[in-house]
């Protein structure tokens, strides 16, 4: 158990800020204030707040935005940023097209 | 010790559901997850398919009810949009002999109420002009769709927070224990935690943990895994799959495209502790989208990921009481499609608990429907 | 499909996968290195500057000239190069799938070292994503690879070593540095790097940070304001720069991902730069035969990196039988022994964070130096390069212990010592003859060393500084003498310039200056640009 099992734990109000409309990531246009208020919706996770609103789900997989959304997660939460696990890394670790994929052998025919 | 009318053992879309339509009636209800994160199993790794089609037929009431009742009004029901379409399924077929095998599933299917048809080469382009000319027809089911199963899982769980329920992650749950003759204590590693009823939703690790109160559940868990593409323009909204399930998938609304398929070898994955995909699936799957949807063989994968599925014996769900064991409700074995029919389970699951008569027929999804083979009787499972 | 197999496989032929390479290959090991880029040799090629160290660090050469060396060495011992291969996965089974062209390709290693390096940190302020505001590094690669300048007029956000470096080598470039920026209340990089770069006259706004980069569809503009001890704006503290390019070297995170995809054990470490594996000393992650070298486990310099390849690929060769326990041994305590003296000093991973306040020899270290880029004329004759004499003598103004020193072998008169530790503080012998040479002063990676002639008659005095711009000033040519904070001192002439392979594309520039300057004038600006 730790402070994010119990996810009734009350972790104050959503406060609005004047730069909740910056914009963090940066592939997917994600800004602090979603990020803020999907923290408050519940979703204490950083696995959670990249499937409900895809930040670090774009062309660079995180690579940019992961530690900012990390910082911005755990202040939230009043936590350490060490305390909230990244995202779990995924093959490819750079874009590559379906055909090129798909051509394992030079005998592929496609 | 927490006590709770009910204890949901599985934080995903089936437990955070069944937690959902248990709250709105008023229980208290406690959610205890295993993992760290909610959502973290088949949930969050399945194709997104809504569908009727291509079920068994002892499911397919359940997946009905659903798709009539309950996901067309979904998201305004959560107050998260769970990007659901119904926009049809389309299964498609290249050889005479694809067309057999998806005439056999749309008779079954047919048979037991449910839309769904076999349509000409001519028809497939109409509804999806992407598919490429060696398409000869496929069966085509217009009431099913797609929705977003990584949203409409949270969504699930975030309306259910909202309504009170006390979601608890990273609780390994050991073991399930009767008091006076009722399953009414689950222990896990930190504490233990009482309720009325208890509903065990844990994917494949249900299995273990109803062995611990003397139930065997016949599956095994097999591999399945999926890619994603970068955003594409919108192309088209159907949820596609072929007769010799090469891939199955869909655009999403954010115009990525997450297309499942398999090698051939998924029962026989190994499991090293964490779902890891296998570095022939994403190829395999590639070249079975390129032959069937020519046009994205340029389209970029950005990611692709792997997730464990319940699979049960004959292929269909657990959705029961367990009568020698009151208190006891399994929902659990969903053989890798029990996303689309989930608000349906969720519903009925609640309904089990509070004693009413079910909105569907789940009677073929007994707990107890399983007996061995008898072969001088000539009678098979 | 097929799988092609090889003893070891690296990924990323950088400073630290290449090492590793020829250490392996050197002991008969079939290595395959992949890298995603063109060229070999990771961040080393656009390393424009000397490195640091001792000679056995390959110190005081270039960093694109170790680029060189180590191609080489491993063209020598066998080692394949991929480039243009692109590692999309580490699966099971420590298998590799590469994206060649327009194919993939599967691999198998018996041994995978994994080298793969790290990636800029970002920052958040009101207009980051505007074009024109970029990494430290990205600006570096634009200039020194490409030939492009990333912008005209530039401030810069960051005084580690990383900011310090690029900002000389933008002002090499002929751009405009118009300050150097950092939300903390100290410079963070090495000071002969901020002493370089101040005397040339870019401003340091030390417990500053951006508040906003300015511009509609490309940065025009950006405001940074001071920050208090909680990094919270204080109002009223605004300033305002004309730029078009943002410059933002706030550190680096390892690019560890395939190794967590591999499933090792991966730990959040902030003095390691972020998610890295838990390894052994030499490299070794909880997955066996899984190895990784350099920055994707830990930010340090690319000196460390090179001898931690070297390290794992010694470990690699153990492992797979190539050598045995003794010679693995052998070899690893020397390396240990070299990357054990890289990793001391006031700038140690060990002491990151740590408020020192003085040197080993206990003297107090500048706290201008610190807060503003250089050391005040009333703290420079504190330290121990900084003596007087007659004639022409070496003033050496390095006043931080930091793992170098090759000056004390650059002075074949034995002026300058330093003894066998290391990071000790370059000491003036005042007994020993200067001969006006200039290898100590071309030596110095930090330009931190000067030759002056207090009193070289007329009472004029004579400073001989090392000088890396264009063009090159002639002898002759007036100008003006800039102190170490970078302001105008007084006029001064060019009375010599020397350049020399030996040099190595540092040049000597003599100005002839009042005498009352020579111990304040450590920069000449030409007439026409002052």
């Amino acid at each position: 158990m730790n402070e994010l099992s119990n996810r009734s734990r009350d972790i104050g109000e959503f406060i609005p800020q004047p730069d909740d409309d910056m914009i963090v990531c940066r592939c997917e246009e994600v800004t602090k204030g979603e990020i803020r208020k999907a923290v408050h919706e519940g979703l204490w996770t950083i696995a959670e707040i990249r499937r409900y609103l895809r930040c670090g789900m774009g062309l660079c997989q995180g690579q940019t935005c992961a530690k900012l959304v990390k910082g911005i997660v755990a202040r939230e939460l009043k936590v350490s940023p060490a305390l909230l696990e990244p995202a779990t890394s995924r093959s490819p670790m750079r874009p590559v097209e379906m055909h090129v994929f798909a051509k394992e052998t030079e005998d592929t025919d496609l | 010790m927490m006590t709770a009318d009910v204890i949901v053992i599985g934080a995903g879309i089936i437990g955070s559901a069944s937690a959902y339509y248990l709250a709105k009636k008023g229980l208290k209800v406690i959610v205890l997850e295993k993992s760290d994160i909610i959502g973290n199993g088949g949930s969050s790794r399945n194709g997104g398919g809504v569908r009727q089609s291509g079920r068994d037929p002892r499911e397919i009431p359940i997946a009905m009810y659903g798709i009539k009742n309950l996901w067309p009004h979904l998201s305004e029901e959560l107050g998260y949009d769970v990007e659901y379409h119904q926009d049809g399924n389309l299964r498609l077929g290249k050889t005479p002999k694809h067309l057999e095998t998806l005439k056999k599933l749309a008779d079954k299917a047919s048979a037991v109420g449910l839309d769904v048809r076999m349509i000409d080469a001519d028809e497939v382009k109409e509804i999806n002009p992407y598919l490429s000319d060696e398409v000869i027809g496929a069966s085509w089911c217009p009431t099913d769709g797609h929705a977003n199963p990584l949203k409409a899982t949270l969504a699930y769980y975030m309306a259910a927070r909202k309504l009170g329920v006390t979601f608890i992650t990273g609780q390994d749950v050991t073991e399930i224990k009767k008091i006076r003759g009722k399953a009414r204590a689950v222990v896990t590693q930190d504490d233990v935690y009482e309720g009325d009823s208890i509903v065990l939703a844990a994917g494949f690790a249900s299995r273990k943990i109803a062995g611990t109160i003397g139930i065997d559940i016949p599956m095994i868990s097999k591999l399945i895994e999926c890619l994603v593409t970068e955003a594409e323009p919108p192309m088209f909204n159907q949820m596609l799959g072929t007769a010799e399930a090469d891939f199955y998938g869909h655009q999403t609304n954010h115009g990525s495209f997450v297309f499942g398929g398999s090698t051939g070898f998924e029962m026989y994955k190994k499991d090293n502790g964490t779902p890891v995909n296998y570095s022939d699936t994403v190829p395999c799957i590639c070249r079975g989208i390129i032959r069937y949807v020519p046009q994205l063989r340029d389209a970029k994968i950005v990611r692709s990921w792997a997730g464990w599925s319940d699979n049960m014996s004959d292929g269909v769900p657990i959705i029961d009481k367990v009568d020698e064991v009151p208190g006891l409700i399994l929902a659990c074995g969903f053989t890798g499609h029990g996303f689309g029919i989930a608000p349906g389970v969720g519903t009925v699951i609640s309904q089990l608990v509070t004693d009413e008569d079910p909105v569907c027929d789940i009677s073929g999804l007994r707990y107890d429907r399983f007996y061995a083979k008898d072969v001088a009787a000539g009678k098979a499972v | 499909m097929k799988i092609e197999r090889f003893d070891l496989i690296v990924v990323g032929a950088g400073p630290s996968g290449l090492s590793a390479a020829i250490e392996a290959a050197k002991h008969g090991m079939k290595v395959v290195v992949f890298d995603e880029n063109a060229r070999p040799g990771g961040q080393l090629f656009k390393q424009i500057h000397k490195f640091f160290g001792s000679k056995e660090h390959k110190a005081k050469i270039r960093g694109f000239h170790i680029g060189e060396q180590l191609l080489k060495e491993a063209d020598d011992a066998g080692v394949k190069v991929e480039l243009n291969a692109t590692v999309a996965g580490l699966y099971q089974d420590r298998e590799v799938v590469v994206r060649m062209g327009d194919e993939v390709h599967h691999f198998k290693g018996d041994a995978i070292i994994i080298a793969t390096g790290a990636a800029e940190n970002m920052v958040l302020f009101d207009g980051w994503t505007l074009p024109g505001v970029m990494g430290a590094g990205a600006a570096q690669t634009l200039m020194n690879l490409y030939g492009v300048k990333p912008g005209e007029r530039i401030l810069m956000l960051g005084s580690g070593n990383v900011g310090l470096v690029v900002s000389y080598q933008l002002l090499q470039a002929g751009c405009q540095v118009v300050a150097l920026v950092d939300a903390a209340p100290k410079i963070g990089g090495y000071g002969v790097h901020a002493a370089k770069v101040a005397r040339t006259g870019v401003p340091f706004y030390l417990s500053h940070t951006i508040k906003k980069a300015e511009g509609t569809d490309h940065v025009t503009g950006v405001t940074i304001a001071e920050v208090d001890n909680h990094f919270q704006f204080i109002p009223g503290t605004d300033k305002h720069f004309d730029v078009d390019t943002i410059c933002v070297a706030v550190g680096l995170s390892p690019m560890s991902q395939l190794l967590k995809m591999a499933g090792c054990k991966m730990e959040d470490n902030p003095k390691r730069g972020g998610q890295v594996p838990i390894i052994g000393e030499y490299g070794e992650t909880s997955v066996p035969g899984i190895f990784s070298a350099g920055d994707v486990s830990g930010i340090e310099e690319a000196s460390s990196a090179m001898i931690e390849g070297r390290m794992s690929g010694a470990v690699a060769a153990e492992y797979l039988g190539y050598i045995t326990k003794e010679e693995k041994e052998e070899i690893l305590a020397k390396l240990k022994a070299s990357l054990g003296s890289l990793r001391e000093g006031m700038f140690a991973p060990k002491n990151r964070g740590k408020d020192i306040k003085e040197t080993e020899e206990g003297i107090p270290i500048s706290t201008n130096l610190l807060h503003k880029g250089y050391v005040l004329d009333s703290e420079i004759e504190r330290f121990p390069g900084v003596t007087h004499k007659k004639g022409v003598h070496p003033v050496i103004e390095c006043t931080q212990n930091i793992p170098c020193n090759p000056c004390q072998d650059a002075c074949t008169r034995h002026c300058i010592k330093i003894g066998s530790h290391i990071t000790a503080l370059p000491a003036v012998d005042e007994t020993a003859d200067c001969i006006n040479c200039g290898m100590c002063v071309a030596s110095c990676p930090g330009q931190a060393i000067f030759l002056v002639n207090e009193d070289a008659g007329d009472r004029k005095a004579e400073i001989t500084l090392p000088y890396e711009f264009l063009p090159l000033p002639e002898t002759g040519m007036k100008g003006t003498a800039l102190g170490r904070d970078g302001q105008p001192l007084c006029d001064a002439e060019v009375t010599r310039v020397r350049s020399s392979k030996a040099f190595d594309g540092t040049n000597l520039l003599t100005i002839s200056v009042p005498a009352e300057f020579a111990m304040k004038a450590r920069f000449f600006k030409a007439a026409a640009q002052a």
